[in-house]
């Protein structure tokens, strides 16, 4: 009889490979120790429109993402967080203001090979195999091929896709298709990670997992990640920190730290607390 | 890594089966047509239209003097010139017509023009600039595939994806590089196709070109042939063209296809 009546036995943690989970401080005394990964100061970034005017999208943005912590930009669609993440990149230059990576000026930056991107879209080359796909992120140097080879290999290992190197795009299923996205913004082995709503395409179940991978290999690997998303929960469930922006033009209307241990259960009340405070502001 | 196991894979599309009842039929269509070909010989004078044995007859003479194999191998190699030319001049200059907007619409008009001039008319060009020469039929092939290469090629360039080239910059790839690992890939299969057709149309009016200004090869030999009323040499110049036609592109164009665009096809059917 007492066997079947056990009481609430303590439901053994899925995220084992989290060796101390949450303990790590959102951007908090951490912050002060470490050193910081992007600077962002007086960001302004305008475009001329068709009848002549100029559309400012962003509007004297200040930020300060330490290195190793998880910044969410957080928006309604249209606020201009990708053109942000775009000009951290490097792929946009800002009409005023300006960007430092580990302390050098953006302009004077030569190492954006440490920079890795990740899309809205998983974008993969159909014509080539998973394994391929990883190994283009290190083909733009002049790595030797079996090296190449043998990091994409691992790279895909690490995401849990070994097995997959020879299946191409079309054999993948979406979760898939977007965890070779993730290698081959791994591969490179970089120290900033920058995302432009990665998961947004898939369904819900499968970006929750999409997340705790990303959780896990972040503790891993210890990368800087900036990500864009329009999706509260997310930024929740991820970010040590959260950058609320307003739209048209868009500025940073709200920083708010996220002071959660992980795993994030999005049902649980503190959480919800935050989804819902995000919520009010966006 | 147990998430994996809750991602689904798309079942691999098996590749097509060797039917046997497709062989078999294949194989009585071409009966049909022999056992017809034959019954209307029965009736009829052999110089109009000469039965299977007598042809048959006439293809192991020519293949036993070496006739048949040197003239195919001549024709052949200019065939082979033109289309390399062809494509070597084609597919850069679809590359740059399709990647340079301005140069693309100011040239657009020519490839039309081009494709409907009539082989016959590059034909008698020919003779009146290469005279009786190899120079003939390699310039009338050349005229017919370029503009068919070039078309293909412009397509495929319109089509390269500009997120995959967003990507590459991402990586700060340089342009070369771009070119060769984006460019190419998107562009091949257009390539490819625009190649085959090229082929096909070349070979037809290379023999065109030689019964008009050649003195060998098998479109010389078909004329030949015909002049003297050697109607079973008509015939057997004329399977063996045919024979080899099909050898090629089931033997070697549609497999090498196949293999290189594995990618994309078996994505079409899925």
């Amino acid at each position: 009889m007492t066997d079947i009546h056990t009481p609430d036995v303590h439901t053994p943690d899925v995220h084992t490979l989290h060796p101390e989970p949450g303990s790590r401080p959102a951007a908090g005394a951490d912050a002060a120790a470490s050193p910081v990964a992007i600077t962002v100061t007086g960001i302004s970034k305008w475009f001329d429109s068709n009848d002549g005017q100029q559309l400012e999208v962003l509007k004297d943005i200040n930020l300060a993402v330490p290195a190793r912590s998880i910044y969410a930009i957080l928006g309604a669609s249209g606020c201009g967080k990708s053109t942000l993440l775009n000009i951290i990149s490097g792929i946009l230059k800002p009409s005023r203001g300006q960007v430092c990576i580990n302390g050098v000026l953006a302009k004077d930056f030569t190492d954006w090979r440490t920079i890795s991107y990740m899309f809205q879209e998983d974008r993969l080359l159909p014509w080539r195999t998973a394994l391929r796909n990883v190994e283009f992120s290190l083909e733009a140097g002049s790595m030797p091929r079996h090296e190449r080879s043998a990091r994409a290999r691992d790279a895909l290992q690490l995401v849990g896709l070994n097995g997959f190197e020879d299946a191409f795009p079309y054999q993948l299923s979406g979760g898939m298709r977007s965890r070779v996205a993730l290698a081959r913004s791994l591969v490179q082995q970089p120290s900033i990670l920058l995302m432009d709503e990665p998961f947004s395409r898939l369904d819900a179940q499968t970006r929750s997992l999409m997340h705790q991978e990303l959780l896990r290999i972040q503790q891993l690997k210890h990368m800087t990640i900036v990500f864009v998303t329009h999706d509260v929960e997310e930024s929740v469930v991820l970010a040590d920190r959260v950058v609320v922006l307003a739209p048209r033009p868009g500025r940073i209307r709200e920083i708010v730290d996220i002071n959660l241990e992980r795993p994030r259960d999005s049902t649980r009340p503190e959480v919800t607390r935050y989804i819902q405070r995000l919520r009010a502001l966006i | 890594m147990p998430t994996v196991l809750e991602d689904k894979i798309h079942v691999r599309t098996p590749p097509r089966q060797w039917r046997f009842d497709l062989v078999l039929q294949r194989f009585a269509l071409v009966g049909i047509i022999v056992a017809v070909w034959w019954l209307l010989s029965l009736s009829m004078p052999h110089f109009i239209l000469p039965g299977p044995p007598r042809v048959f007859v006439a293809l192991s003479e020519l293949s036993a003097s070496g006739d048949l194999w040197l003239n195919l191998g001549i024709t052949l190699g200019r065939v082979g010139t033109g289309f390399v030319l062809a494509t070597a001049i084609g597919l850069p200059l679809g590359i740059v017509l399709g990647s340079q907007r301005k140069l693309g619409e100011f040239f657009e008009p020519i490839i039309p023009v081009m494709n409907t001039v009539s082989s016959a008319i590059w034909a008698t060009f020919a003779i009146i600039w290469f005279g009786v020469s190899n120079g003939t039929t390699v310039f009338v092939v050349f005229m017919t595939a370029m503009p068919l290469i070039i078309t293909n090629v412009w397509q495929g360039t319109r089509s390269v994806n500009a997120d995959f080239i967003e990507l590459a910059h991402t990586l700060r790839m340089p342009d070369w590089k771009v070119m060769v690992k984006i460019y190419l890939p998107t562009i091949l299969p257009y390539f490819f196709s625009g190649a085959r057709l090229a082929f096909g149309f070349g070979w037809r009016v290379s023999l065109v070109a030689e019964t008009l200004g050649s003195s060998s090869g098998v479109g010389y030999r078909l004329r030949q042939a015909a002049d003297l009323i050697q109607t079973d040499h008509v015939f057997a110049w004329t399977i063996t063209l045919v024979v080899m036609m099909a050898v090629l592109e089931m033997g070697v164009l549609r497999p090498l296809e196949n293999y290189l665009f594995r990618w994309k096809k078996e994505a079409e059917n899925a």
